[in-house]
């Protein structure tokens, strides 16, 4: 009811449980590509290396072993590009240009002796120059003009000259990224088809949790046949389930029992009391004379008190187990009242007690019209009993948040400071009073059988005040076919 | 008129066949389902007394089966549950009544009346009804009284109306309850004493012949002659 501001899937249990398994599952998804990606990229960088350190270690042979003449810079730098043309993780069809890898001498002085490669290659020497070089293992040199920075291995000649191998790292950061990019669209589409699935089988395990709740709501006070459904799986919710219907076999059997003992009760006290009024009656109808009358009447006064005593506090004993039997049908209410102080207007009126009714229209609630009859002639019976000549009677009838509200006040003598917070209970009742205790029990017991509330106490400008609200009809709607069936059943 | 009483309770059956057999039904008597249904096949009963507490079955069940078997005389169900079965209001619409135990005899005959009569379907909607001095309109919804206008509500006139139809006859407080007011209440007080005790101001005004007798303990008759 109060999911019209939510989203009611946002609620569900099983978008919570598949969003914490998806985000789990992609944390660690992620944490596992982390370390292949370190891994892959550490095996590119040593091949690389191991390349370059190869390389540079051919050409130094080269360069010593080829005489310094003019031949020189032509041999060494044709033999460093068929080098180049053995670059590792190389793109293919990258065109002749070939600007992944460059051939660098410089003599001892620091100057550009040879060079082969794109550009003059005095960008390179200025950054191999302002970089402290261990000469043993390849290194990372960042050089001006280039975004990418080379790999460079270098070696040192024994005429003093330095060769430098450089191999730009751009195909080794193409590479990763593909990688990267491959990965992270393989990442989404496994996390969203994990998330589906998860958010799937989780919704349909709640579903059948969420159809036991419902049908376990359903069955109310006054429909105990029904249960909840079970499936033969052996799981958690299928134990759920049957374990509900266990419990729910178990108060049905003793609600059962309770049902027997009050019907047997009644049944055993009904009969002889039907007899004994029956001759009462025969002898009053037989033609009894005078005196004789008032003690037969009286007794027959006593034996119907005394059904009434027995019907309302079995009643009221069933309905404080809950077990109080309702066959709900959809009332007004505001009829019902009207009938009711039809009924009691001339009585009350004769003990100088005006009553009246104040109502903004019908009023329809679920309710069991049988009841609800007797709620109300308890309630003015009160009134006739109780309030002296001269007082005055209200009821008001009105509906709020759902429910429907009976406030019925008057401006006598109010509640007894005797009965306090008793007046609900069997047997209260005040030191004046002539009942037998159960009328406002009665009342209480089957209001709150249909779901709804009483209060009563005296208000401040003096007389009693009891308030009760029933549940309007278009609330209970949707659990009414469900009770329904098995009034019909 | 022949009249099946299935009740296994002595103290019942001996209490009803007296003032049945005054009544005019002849009487026979059940005192368990499987007796009833061979006693309901054997005679063509005009109607049927069930109390729903047999020894063997339930009487419902019995009457369902006495339904299914062809027997379609009206029934009424006693009953000493506390709370009326569905299937017994079921039956109720079906045009067959129950009374709750204790009951008061004269209630259980004249609602025995009720159904024969309602079976019988003796014309009930004549338009105007005339006891002895007097007279109901009930196209006008007016009485009178010896040719003057009684002053009634609407409420009166119906409880007149129902005091009328069944007049000479016993009615009992439940009765008047369960027909003008619609309800099955047994209030603690003398709430429908007073209506009559109104409508009787109105009607047996001074120097006229009282028409509504008071049965004490029993409930009220309208003299008819």
């Amino acid at each position: 009811m109060s999911s019209k501001t939510v989203n009611p899937m946002m609620q569900s249990a099983a978008w919570r449980i598949s969003l914490w398994a998806t985000l789990a599952f992609a944390v660690g998804t992620i944490l596992v590509f982390g370390m292949l990606h370190r891994f892959v990229a550490n095996d590119i960088q040593r091949r690389s290396d191991a390349w370059l350190s190869g390389e540079v270690g051919v050409l130094g042979d080269v360069a010593e072993r080829t005489p310094k003449d003019r031949l020189y810079s032509r041999v060494v730098r044709e033999v460093a590009e068929l080098a180049s043309r053995e670059v590792p993780n190389k793109q293919q069809g990258s065109g002749t240009e070939n600007d992944a890898v460059f051939f660098l001498q410089a003599g001892a002085d620091g100057t550009l002796k040879l060079w082969a490669g794109r550009g003059d290659g005095s960008a390179q020497l200025a950054a191999i120059r302002s970089t402290k070089v261990v000469l043993d293992s390849p290194y990372d040199l960042s050089v001006k003009g280039f975004r990418i920075p080379f790999r460079v291995a270098a070696v040192r000649m024994k005429d003093g000259t330095s060769i430098y191998l450089g191999l730009s790292e751009k195909d080794e950061i193409r590479v990763l990224r593909n990688l990267r990019s491959r990965f992270l669209a393989l990442w989404l589409l496994i996390v969203l088809l994990g998330f589906s699935i998860v958010f799937y089988a989780t919704r349909r395990m709640l579903g059948h949790v969420r159809r036991i709740t419902e049908a376990a709501s359903r069955i109310g006070q006054s429909d105990l046949s029904s249960r909840v459904p079970t499936s033969n799986r052996n799981d958690e919710v299928g134990h759920l389930g049957r374990t509900l219907n266990r419990m729910l076999d178990r108060i049905e059997n003793s609600m059962h029992q309770l049902h027997t003992i009050t019907d047997s009760l009644a049944h055993d006290l009904r009969s002889p009391l039907t007899a004994i009024r029956g001759q009462l009656e025969i002898a009053l109808t037989a033609g009894v004379k005078g005196e004789q009358i008032e003690p037969i009447v009286s007794a027959m006064d006593e034996v119907d008190r005394l059904t009434e005593f027995l019907n309302t506090s079995l009643d009221v004993a069933e309905a404080k187990a809950d077990a109080l039997r309702i066959s709900p049908a959809e009332v007004d209410i505001e009829d019902l009242v009207r009938v009711m102080i039809d009924l009691y207007e001339p009585c009350l009126a004769e003990k100088g007690i005006s009553v009246q009714m104040r109502s903004s229209g019908p009023v329809k609630v679920m309710a069991d019209a049988a009841l609800l009859h007797r709620v109300i002639a308890n309630l003015l019976d009160n009134e006739v009993k109780h309030l002296p000549a001269g007082c005055m009677v209200a009821l008001g009838l009105g509906s709020s948040d759902g429910f429907a509200r009976l406030v019925v006040e008057d401006n006598g003598p109010g509640f007894g400071e005797d009965l306090g917070h008793h007046m609900f209970e069997q047997r209260a009742r005040g030191k004046e009073s002539k009942g037998h205790g159960l009328g406002l029990a009665f009342v209480a017991a089957v209001v709150r059988a249909h779901g709804g509330e009483v209060s009563a106490g005296n208000r401040p400008q003096g007389g009693a005040i009891l308030s009760l609200t029933l549940p309007l009809a278009t609330q209970t709607k949707a659990e009414a076919p469900a009770s329904l069936a098995v009034v019909n059943g | 008129m022949k009249l099946l009483l299935v009740e296994d309770e002595v103290e019942i059956q001996t209490l009803l066949k007296k003032p049945l057999g005054e009544a005019g039904y002849t009487v026979h008597l059940a005192e368990d389902g499987r007796t009833a249904a061979s006693l309901a096949a054997a005679n063509g009963y005009d109607i049927l007394i069930v109390d729903l507490g047999l020894p063997d079955q339930d009487g419902i069940d019995l009457i369902l089966q006495l339904r299914k078997s062809g027997i379609t005389c009206p029934v009424m169900i006693l009953s000493a549950r506390r709370s009326v079965d569905d299937r017994v209001k079921g039956l109720e619409q079906g045009g067959d009544d129950y009374l709750t135990k204790p009951f008061a005899v004269a209630e259980l005959l004249a609602r025995l009346r009720n159904l024969v009569r309602r079976t019988s379907a003796a014309g009930e909607d004549a338009t105007r009804l005339r006891i002895l001095d007097l007279e109901l309109d009930f196209i006008k919804r007016r009485a009178a009284r010896g040719g003057d206008v009684l002053n009634l509500s609407p409420q009166e006139f119906v409880l007149l109306e129902y005091l009328c139809r069944h007049a000479g006859r016993v009615v009992t407080r439940s009765m008047l309850l369960a027909e003008v007011w619609g309800t099955r209440i047994q209030p603690d007080t003398n709430v429908v004493d007073v209506h009559i005790y109104r409508l009787r101001g109105k009607i047996d005004t001074a120097g006229r012949e009282p028409l509504i007798k008071t049965l004490r303990g029993v409930g009220y008759v309208l003299k008819d002659r």
